[in-house]
């Protein structure tokens, strides 16, 4: 599981039929990178995240038929790094 | 498997329902590839804490040492390490080994 920042949303007209109705957002890894997960928890622009990798997670979280495998599980209030 | 070390810890108040009451642990890997290691974020089963070297345990073995095979959980800190034996030629490229951390 990482650690991210949400930069915003992502659109689109035409995709897979598990995607309806789903939000979709762009995360910038803190580890690098950047990656589109989907939203379970309202999560906006700026909003610090722990995304969560796997068909299993996906599978318990939005639904075995949402066709992306990262999902955000958690907003991050804070992190205590001494 | 990752073997790495606990360097902090991470609040969330609003998270899916199976993170309820679990603490979650930054842990970075004492062995990884490329310039700099990648810390994760790992469920605490075991009661470790900031400092610990850990074993981190990743995919269907984390939700199960986290309770259960219906939990969405990716990562799991699963065992307290008490020592480390080493080879000679670990961290050789392009592996990198974080001494003393």
């Amino acid at each position: 599981m990482q650690l991210g920042t949400v930069i915003g949303p992502v659109w689109g007209s035409r995709h897979a039929a598990g995607l309806d109705g789903r939000t979709l957002l762009r995360v910038e890894l803190d580890a690098g990178g950047e990656i589109v997960a989907v939203d379970g928890l309202r999560a906006g622009p700026g909003d610090r995240v722990l995304v969560a990798h796997g068909s299993r997670v996906r599978d318990l979280t939005v639904g075995a038929e949402v066709a992306d495998k990262d999902v955000i599980v958690a907003l991050v209030d804070g992190q205590d790094t001494p | 498997m990752i073997l790495g070390r606990v360097i902090g810890e991470v609040w969330a108040t609003r998270k899916h329902a199976a993170y309820e009451g679990r603490k979650l642990l930054l842990v970075t890997p004492r062995l990884f590839h490329g310039p700099r290691p990648v810390p994760i974020v790992a469920v605490d089963v075991i009661d470790a804490g900031v400092g610990d070297q850990v074993i981190v345990c990743v995919g269907t073995p984390a939700r199960l040492a986290s309770g259960g095979q219906n939990l969405p959980i990716e990562a799991a800190v699963c065992a307290i390490v008490d020592r480390v034996e080493l080879a000679d030629d670990v961290g050789r490229r392009p592996l990198t080994w974080l001494e003393g951390a």
